[in-house]
């Protein structure tokens, strides 16, 4: 059975996550950031998932302690990784990339464009609908990645390492009114399978 | 303080929990795994089980009469902020052969009301609510001798008041209040790792008939937290009667939940706020004169990223002749609320105006249905404009209330209810 940790950083939606991956058959649950890579290897994890929150990231040196955890464990581990709304801005953060005030926030019904079908956006071209809550966005993408979705508002949607499976999504690909998140989730599974 | 979780209760150091258990959900075994923990839990004691007549306290109830059998007393407070006729029907629903449960109906509507008084922000009324629910239980409890409460939390309550997004009056121990020291009994929650689907499942399992395992959540303060800022008797009765209108029509529909809230028509008067009338009218392709916005002073509960956001409900009205001519809108309505909230950080809902009475009291009803799966996101329904329009004319007919609004925000960034 695959083993998916999802690293919970106090977002509302963080427990749907684990639900999702759970009835794709993965082994899921919640784990705190503060996690040492031995025990995610104890665990026999083969991937993280990092969910959102209500926090911002603005520098690397401001971060609230649960978030600077995150960093810390983004950096470690040669795990794959989805990370989702606030851990998306951190991941592009703590890998050089910039997160800032979003021009336009966005919440609820959001359209993404896929510019590029690229792995957890498999079959999902031209578009599909998703949810999101954020009142911040990438600005910058850190070297070595690429954008591979975006919507009116936000340029950076979705993007992903050039080499490595590590992916960020701005939108909430865990809620039910995103009805092609599971296709993420899915096509997460199969890249790291 | 029991410890129900400890098969899959992932805690840190904070007291916060963290792992829900939704793997494969069996009703059948999940029955089996929780009546044995109850029974373990316990052991010879006697429980109290509060119970409203909503799928989350009625499946807890039952899951505990299965665990305890003649050991649980189940009773129903009547807080006062129930709707009309609520506490005699739930109570002989109750006590159907099918569910039989009987409870003792507990009144302490006064009580309430008085707990309450002069409280117009969100958190503290239902700060309020929470003490005084929880004193009247406390003596209940120890009236029937009982050293435990079971109570029907379910998963988004705690992850909701723990998230600071909004107190939920039954979260006691997640927040770091011993219900023991404070109120004199053990908690036992038999549903905290479920979402609202899997109890639904869980009833259907228990052969709750099918309209009470269905039912449309109904908040614990109930009423209290659709009557927007302060309570008063007027309120609470235009409440009821627009609740009973609203409950009617829209019945048919199926969503999974729809209700009326009611706010007192004062208005911010903030020149920044000016902007909005030209932003509404961008977004419908109308000339700004035939939207005006109102922004009400009362505040209202949102959530925005991630966040809980306790800001302003504006309502856009649209004149009648345009509205005849273009219909519902949902489309433009839909641009027209993200544009809002969008660009106005302190906007957290948007409402349009079905229809208003000139003249009349100076209390607005504001009509909210929505779809959701597990509550933690919402969609607006596409109530048909011709039923919105009647549930507007018989509700200002009854001459309580001068206009009647429809609320067209999304969860985020609102929430499903007001408060």
């Amino acid at each position: 059975m695959t083993v998916i940790p999802v690293v919970y950083v106090k977002g509302q939606y963080n427990h749907l996550i684990a639900r999702r991956l759970q009835e794709l058959g993965v082994d899921s649950q919640l784990v705190p950031p503060s996690t040492p890579l031995s025990k995610l290897e104890a665990m026999g994890a083969d991937a993280l998932v990092m969910g959102g929150g209500p926090q911002s990231v603005r520098s690397l040196d401001s971060l609230p302690q649960e978030l600077k955890e995150a960093s810390d464990l983004m950096r470690q581990t040669k795990l794959p990784m989805l990370c989702i709304c606030v851990t998306h801005q951190l991941m592009a953060t703590t890998f050089g990339g910039k997160t800032n005030l979003a021009r336009k926030p966005e919440f609820g019904p959001v359209e993404v464009y896929v510019n590029e079908e690229d792995t957890i956006l498999q079959g999902l071209k031209p578009s599909f609908t998703a949810w999101e809550s954020h009142n911040d966005e990438v600005v910058a993408l850190p070297p070595s990645f690429k954008a591979l979705a975006s919507s009116e508002n936000c340029k950076i949607q979705a993007m992903r390492h050039e080499v490595r499976n590590v992916f960020g999504v701005e939108f909430h690909p865990e809620v039910s009114h995103t009805p092609k998140g599971v296709d993420i989730f899915k096509n997460f599974l199969a890249a790291i399978g | 303080m029991i410890n129900n979780k400890s098969s899959t209760g992932g805690t840190v150091a904070s007291g916060e929990r963290l792992s829900v258990a939704v793997q494969g959900f069996h009703p059948s075994s999940f029955l089996t795994s929780e009546t044995a923990r109850l029974e373990k839990a316990v052991s010879t004691g006697k429980a109290i089980a509060a119970v409203s007549g909503g799928v989350d306290s009625t499946v807890a109830a039952l899951v505990a009469k299965k665990a305890l059998g003649d050991r649980l007393s189940p009773i129903f407070i009547d807080t006062g902020f129930l709707r009309a006729g609520e506490p005699e029907e739930v109570k002989s629903r109750l006590a159907d052969s099918a569910i039989g449960l009987r409870v003792r109906l507990v009144r302490a509507g006064g009580r309430f009301l008085e707990g309450v008084k002069g409280q117009s922000a969100a958190e503290e009324k239902r700060k309020k609510f929470r003490e005084t629910f929880y004193q009247v239980l406390g003596e209940e409890a120890k009236r029937d001798g009982c050293e435990y409460v079971v109570q029907g939390t379910i998963a988004p309550d705690w992850i909701e008041t723990q998230g600071g997004i909004k107190t939920q009056h039954n979260v006691l121990q997640q927040v770091g209040i011993d219900p023991l020291t404070s109120f004199g009994f053990k908690i036992i929650e038999p549903l905290s790792e479920l979402y609202k689907d899997q109890v639904r499942l869980l009833g259907r399992h228990l052969n709750l008939p099918n309209d009470m395992s269905q039912r449309q959540p109904f908040p614990g303060p109930g009423l209290l937290v659709r009557c927007i800022g302060n309570v008063s008797k007027t309120k609470l009765g235009v409440l009821k009667s627009s609740t009973k209108i609203i409950e009617e029509k829209l019945g048919p529909f199926n969503y999974e939940q729809y209700f009326g809230a009611v706010i007192e028509n004062r208005f911010v008067k903030d020149p920044a706020y000016k902007k909005l009338q030209e932003t509404a009218a961008a977004a419908l392709g109308l000339p700004a004169p035939e939207t005006p916005v109102d922004v009400f002073e009362d505040r209202v509960t949102g959530v925005k990223g991630d966040d809980r956001a306790y800001g302003r409900l504006a309502g856009i009205k649209i004149r009648e002749d345009s509205r005849e001519t273009l219909g519902w809108l949902p489309e433009k309505l839909r641009h027209a609320q993200s544009t809002i909230v969008e660009g106005m950080p302190e906007i957290t809902r948007v409402a349009v105006l079905v229809k208003e009475r000139r003249g009349g009291p100076p209390l607005s009803v504001i009509v909210r249905a929505v779809s959701t799966r597990d509550f933690m996101t919402a969609a607006v329904a596409p109530v048909p404009w011709k039923i919105l329009k009647d549930i507007a004319e018989s509700i200002l007919k009854s001459g309580d209330a001068s206009r009647v609004y429809y609320d067209i925000s999304p969860k985020p960034p609102g929430t499903i209810e007001f408060e």
